[in-house]
């Protein structure tokens, strides 16, 4: 909260207060303002894609009700989303070439008031937006990471060719697009996978005896405890990056100079689309994870979200940080397949798999379409254009989910109407 | 190549933490709670007798050995966001500033 007040400085863009002459509404305002809405739109989507990965197994098994399962995650990933005083400034580093080190943008990328770098950011934005968005209308659990990424590879290759793109890091340092996220997005699963399948084993042999009342009265608040953990370190992870980006494109525009401070108006904004995506619950992804993978039984649930939480952060800790979206996929399926009997719904698999494949390309194309915009139509119109079509792609496939409705009353709904799943033996 | 080695050589040290942490502890939480059941005489095939109160104590000490372990995980989230690192040297969580 003190950022604004201690180590910020917020003046007009120096320099260029001569072209401010006629109103304080200039094209850069304009183009900053969109930027900063779709950062925001971007971090609501975020939220509302990767309930899932915390609260899928807990709804699936009904240790929570649909809506306290929200509920707490959101809260959860409010406060995760304040816990966080680092500055996630470089976000964009790993895998394109727009910022210094210390986080500042590039000099080539700010004249006329930081347009470039708004564009590109802009367009990256909204093509992870569009991807996220159509992700969802299938019920693909994808990260939202990749998708972000995969958005701003795209419009920075537009924008300035294959050269400001990071593909592949130095050495032994995991850098740049194989190294941040090829690489981790082919081991998370597997890791998660191998920890909950073990993990499963060994918790339903040794509740084989206790009654089934019983163990799932126990087994909830094991669920709960793990999916919480999840939620939290989430809010602490996700709403950074958002927050990076926008306080990047502040400093492009010259509103913002400080790069060891976040303004608190950005963290607040941050934390609370998060939070309310988080709450409007993404129930097409929670069905495919709780519902469509694997038929979810408590003992399962627990080992899944053990598996989940221990990876995320030990992960995190080891510095080979992997994608939630990854890992809780990752243990759901691990769970499916550890379980005496249980089973893995391949098909299901098969198309979540290839939604991850396709994430950073298909973000990238958008974004690509999207920064390519602005030298067509103009500095004015192009990222207009580019929002209006945003907006209307982001309508269309709201109107479209609105013909299979999946919400907190039908998310639990057996997966395969006509052949009933054969009840869960976990006594 | 290098890349490559290097991301295997994260992925074994989180396998190996999470095999012992990620699947170890909801077996310990298991263990307990089949311990407390014993005591409570929710076992399916309980017989009658045995040291209840001995089995009630092993299930809560392995509760608490979980509990301990998600605020480790708890303390973690929060000293990373505040810019904290924390360390185990041997087994005991150090924390410092980075």
């Amino acid at each position: 909260m003190n950022g604004a007040a201690t180590g910020g400085v917020r003046t007009v863009a120096d320099g260029r207060s001569d072209a401010l002459t006629m109103s304080n509404v200039t094209p850069e305002l304009i183009l900053l303002g969109l930027v900063v809405l779709t950062a925001l739109a971007f971090d609501f989507t975020n939220g509302f894609h990767d309930t899932a990965n915390a609260m899928a197994t807990s709804i699936a098994t009904r240790a929570l009700t649909p809506k306290a399962a929200v509920t707490l995650s959101a809260v959860l990933n409010l406060v995760g989303a304040f816990l966080s005083v680092e500055v996630a400034l470089t976000v964009t580093n790993s895998v394109i070439k727009i910022q210094n080190a210390d986080g500042s943008p590039k000099g080539e990328f700010l004249a006329g008031g930081g347009h470039l770098l708004l564009v590109i950011l802009l367009a990256g934005l909204a093509g992870a937006i569009t991807w996220n968005l159509l992700t969802w209308l299938f019920g693909l659990p994808s990260s939202s990471s990749h998708a972000l990424f995969g958005g701003l590879i795209g419009s920075t290759l537009a924008a300035v060719g294959p050269n400001a793109v990071k593909w592949i890091g130095t050495g032994a340092k995991l850098d740049g697009v194989i190294g941040k996220v090829v690489l981790p997005a082919l081991f998370a699963p597997v890791i998660a996978g191998i920890v909950a399948a073990t993990g499963t084993w060994l918790v339903m042999r040794l509740s084989r005896t206790i009654s089934q009342r019983y163990a799932n009265a126990g087994f909830k608040w094991g669920q709960i405890g793990t999916a919480s953990l999840v939620s939290l370190s989430h809010g602490t992870n996700d709403a950074q990056k958002t927050m990076g980006v926008i306080t990047l494109a502040l400093i492009g525009a010259g509103m913002w100079h400080d790069t060891h401070a976040i303004p608190w108006e950005v963290k607040v904004a941050c934390a609370i689309a998060i939070a309310l995506g988080t709450f409007l619950g993404g129930w097409r992804i929670i069905r495919t994870m709780g519902k469509g993978l694997v038929e979810i039984s408590p003992p399962q649930g627990v080992a899944a979200e053990s598996s989940s939480a221990c990876v995320i952060l030990a992960s995190s800790q080891l510095g080979f940080a992997l994608s939630t979206t990854h890992v809780a996929t990752g243990s759901i399926m691990g769970t499916g397949l550890g379980a005496p009997g249980g089973k893995v719904r391949w098909r299901v698999a098969g198309r979540m798999v290839i939604a991850w494949l396709i994430t950073l390309p298909c973000a990238g194309a958008v974004g690509a379409l999207m920064y390519l915009l602005d030298p067509l139509l103009g500095p004015i119109w192009g990222p207009i254009v580019i929002f209006g079509i945003m907006v209307g792609l982001a309508l269309w496939m709201f109107l479209h989910s609105r013909r299979d409705i999946v919400d907190p009353h039908n998310v639990n709904d057996e997966w395969e109407p006509t052949t009933p799943a054969p009840e869960k033996a976990s006594v | 190549m290098d890349q490559f080695l290097a991301a295997v050589d994260g992925a074994w040290r989180v396998l190996l933490t999470c095999l012992l942490l990620g699947a170890g502890l909801p077996s310990l939480y298991t263990i307990g709670l089949r311990n407390l059941a014993f005591a409570d005489g929710a076992l399916n095939d309980q017989v009658s007798g045995g040291r209840r109160g001995l089995h009630r104590a092993i299930a809560y000490a392995l509760f608490a050995i979980v509990v301990l372990a998600i605020l480790l995980g708890l303390s973690y989230i929060i000293a990373h966001g505040f810019g904290w690192s924390i360390g185990f040297n041997g087994i005991v969580p150090t924390f410092t500033k980075k």
